[in-house]
């Protein structure tokens, strides 16, 4: 659907992220928040992954180290079985801009740049030709190619995160991170996003990271990966919404968990109150609760 | 609202900063030299004291005045408008547009008074200096007194207070604007800036003709001059939005030819952002028209009495460097002005630069963008200021010399260029590295 990768550097390896015991921690010695404790993990090429977990639990941290946005204090990084280096911003930069696409959950969009400059941007930084007729397309099939021209300001969220879908995907990139692209949007686009990102993976062959607190987004992927306190807390394939949610309600439950559970400010689990209040998949109840529309959407999919 | 504002700026004293130094320069300078005149109004001073002193209190006090309230205008306009998002989030906790506007109001008033309060002290001495200055130079005679008085504390009060709180005022209106109605204020308010910056012209032109039926040997002479250089540079400023268009309309193909990717980024950004832009162009138009106009008027006259065959004496020569310190105190403070609003313009630049950065910019390529523009603006910035120095300069030589072109070298104007330049440079380039030290996804999530 994405149309074929481009020939240069096209060669990927069957493993598009691998990390060996990262670790991060923010702040000084004695008051220190260790955001990332000796995670290990290893991404297939064409993998669809979710990553969940409590508030704080270090999910950004891990898209953000992974990513090269952000070092890690120990460990390494690897990126299409290439190690991620470089001292200084300029040179994680490089590394960065031909391997890796980034959605943020507010887009991240230039405003002053119309639809098909913002999308191509990350090729004109890195020097590389400008393959317009690719760009338009791409941008066509995430369902902007009637808005070519239009500034950022002039369009919807999902609209912009359709943008910024096609900005990591011009690159060819060997990962996709995403950290809560659904998180600013309303149901129907959200739904829209979900789909696009996993398309970009079924068809176009994408490797795509996504953070997201809602059970429902990380039903869309593959895998999922939890996360509590920094540490790797499970993995589930061929996720449902009710299984991770019922598994989210008990990640920091000793019996159902092998990380030790902490009554530290971690603790708060940010999706807490819709579960605790009665997770209803089977009610086709009111759309703007979004976890239920979705999962009428699935069920009936 | 009013306690808000208290709180605000409580809370967040180094936003208040930038606005702070430049009410209290500016404060400063107006009582500085309107305190000549409460000297000269005192009682028994003899004619030719209180002549020297009004003088110099009327020419400097009134272009150095107006210069006072576009200078502190223009960094309360920036000030404003940078704060788009926190205005936002105000919004949407339910607070109106006139709950806004008296917070911004109230913030920039109580600046403005806290301002004036601090400057009365500094502007007292450098009033009392300038004024022994004079009888040191037996311009005034020894027994005169310094007065500091109802003259000095009206003005700098008024005027700080009046372009702190207009500018805030007609800053928050927009930053408010009810977006349903915008298309239809836009053109209204579009109007109004056209009808401004026509008077503002107007006016400029009326006093170069002054100038031009004016007595050469009125010591006034360079009052209306001065004030053209002013007025016209706030006319330019006023429409340096299109003159920038039409500058990157003609350079916008060159520029990114030769700078590629940050050239094609500043082109796009200054051709959106040049509404904006205009509070940068503002000061600087100001300092180069200002301070061609003066330096060189300073050059004509010391000139013209060479020519005349006059001899100087020590007391001539004496007043001519008084003078030059006294320009030199205006043109300072016009290049401090020009520096603290490109600081305040770049320093909210974080997440723009951030959103770059993330893009996939390296710093180089963020600091290569500033450079580009502050190329551009200071090109800008210099022609339309040495074109509006010019209409200060031309009639002022005209009168003083018979001929149109002043003999002058550009020898100043170079160095004022330079100035300029370097200021622009420095400025924009130091606060982006500062800028670019913060890690780019903290940038854009901060605010989210
Ligand atoms: N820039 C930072 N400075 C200090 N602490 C941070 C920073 N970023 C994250 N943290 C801390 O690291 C931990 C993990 O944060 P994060 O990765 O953002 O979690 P999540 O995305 O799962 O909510 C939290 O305790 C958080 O407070
Ligand atoms: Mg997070």
């Amino acid at each position: 659907m994405f149309g074929r990768k481009s020939g240069a550097g096209a060669v990927k390896s069957a493993e598009a992220l691998r990390l060996v015991n990262v670790t991060k921690s923010y702040g000084m010695s004695e008051n220190a928040v260790k955001a990332l404790d000796d995670v290990s993990l290893s991404l297939a090429s064409g993998s669809f992954t979710a990553v969940m977990g409590p508030s704080g639990s270090g999910k950004s941290t891990l898209l953000q180290c992974a990513a090269g946005l952000d070092r890690a204090d120990e460990g390494m990084v690897l990126v299409d079985g290439e190690r991620m280096s470089g001292a200084t911003e300029a040179q994680l930069t490089r590394f960065r801009r031909d391997r890796i696409g980034f959605i943020f959950q507010q887009y991240n969009l230039l405003p002053t740049l119309d639809v098909v400059q913002n999308t191509t941007l990350p090729l004109k930084l890195a020097g590389r030709r400008i393959d317009r007729a690719r760009a338009e397309r791409i941008l066509g099939q995430v369902g902007l190619g009637d808005r070519l021209h239009h500034r950022p300001d002039t369009l919807s969220g999902g609209q912009r995160q359709r943008i910024a879908v096609a900005r990591a995907l011009v690159t060819d990139p060997s990962v996709i991170f995403a950290d809560e692209p659904t998180g600013a949007l309303d149901t129907r686009s959200a739904r829209d996003v979900l789909s696009l990102l996993q398309e970009t993976v079924r068809f176009h062959g994408a490797t795509v990271v996504m953070v997201t607190h809602d059970p429902v987004a990380a039903s869309y992927a593959d895998s999922v990966i939890f996360l509590a306190d920094g540490k790797l807390a499970g993995q589930m394939t061929a996720p449902t919404a009710d299984a991770v949610a019922e598994r989210l309600a008990h990640l920091g439950d000793p019996d159902h968990d092998t990380t030790p559970h902490h009554t530290d400010h971690h603790g708060v689990p940010e999706y807490a109150n819709p579960y605790e209040s009665g997770y209803r998949s089977d009610e086709s109840s009111t759309n703007d609760y979004r976890f239920d529309d979705y999962s009428v959407l699935r069920m009936g999919a | 609202m009013l306690q808000l504002a208290f709180r605000s700026v409580k809370e967040r004293p180094g936003r208040f900063a930038a606005t702070l130094l430049s009410a209290f320069l500016g404060a400063g300078i107006v009582m500085m030299f309107n305190s000549l005149h409460d000297t000269a109004a005192q009682a028994g001073i003899d004619a030719q004291s209180e002549e020297i002193l009004s003088t110099t209190g009327g020419v400097v006090g009134s272009y150095g005045t107006l210069l006072v309230f576009f200078a502190v205008a223009s960094t309360l306009t920036v000030n404003v408008r940078q704060r788009g998002d926190e205005i936002h989030l105000l919004r949407c906790s339910g607070a109106t547009p006139a709950q806004i506007k008296r917070m911004i109001m109230g913030e920039a008033a109580f600046v403005a008074v806290i301002a004036t309060t601090l400057a009365v002290l500094p502007a007292m001495l450098a009033g009392r200096l300038l004024v022994s200055s004079f009888k040191d130079s037996n311009q005034v005679a020894d027994n005169v007194d310094y007065a500091f008085g109802s003259i000095a504390l009206s003005t700098g009060t008024s005027i700080t207070l009046l372009s702190s709180v207009g500018a805030a005022w007609l800053a928050v209106r927009r930053a408010t604007s009810d977006p349903t109605t915008t298309a239809a204020k836009d053109a209204a308010r579009a109007r109004w800036r056209t009808i401004g910056g026509i008077t503002a012209l107007v006016l400029g032109a009326g006093a170069a003709a002054t100038t031009l039926a004016i007595d050469e040997t009125e010591p006034a002479l360079m009052a209306p001059a001065a004030y053209a250089a002013v007025m016209t540079s706030i006319g330019f400023a006023v429409f340096s939005p299109h003159l920038l268009r039409a500058l990157l309309a003609i350079y916008g193909r060159p520029i990114q030819l030769l700078a590629g990717v940050a050239g094609y980024l500043t082109v796009h950004n200054m051709r959106r952002r040049a509404d904006q832009l205009a509070g940068v162009l503002m000061p600087m138009i100001l300092f180069t028209g200002v301070a061609i106009a003066t330096l060189y008027m300073q050059l004509i006259a010391s000139d013209a009495l060479d020519a005349g065959g006059v001899q100087k004496t020590a007391d001539d020569k004496n007043l001519e460097s008084l003078n030059l310190v006294i320009v030199g105190i205006i043109v300072a403070f016009a290049c401090i002005m020009l520096i603290n609003t490109l600081y305040a313009a770049t320093s909210y630049r974080n997440r723009e630069f951030g959103g770059q950065r993330l893009a996939g910019a390296t710093p180089r390529q963020v600091q290569i963008m500033v450079a580009v523009e502050s190329l551009v603006l200071t090109a800008t910035g210099v022609t339309f200021g040495t074109l509006a120095g010019l209409v200060g300069i031309l009639p002022y030589n005209i009168v003083r010399t018979d001929t149109i072109w002043p003999e002058q070298g550009p020898a100043t104007w170079i160095t004022v260029t330079a100035l300029a330049a370097t200021v622009t440079f420095l400025t924009s380039l130091g606060t982006t590295r500062r800028s670019l030290q913060t890690p780019a996804v903290d940038t854009v999530t901060a605010a989210a």
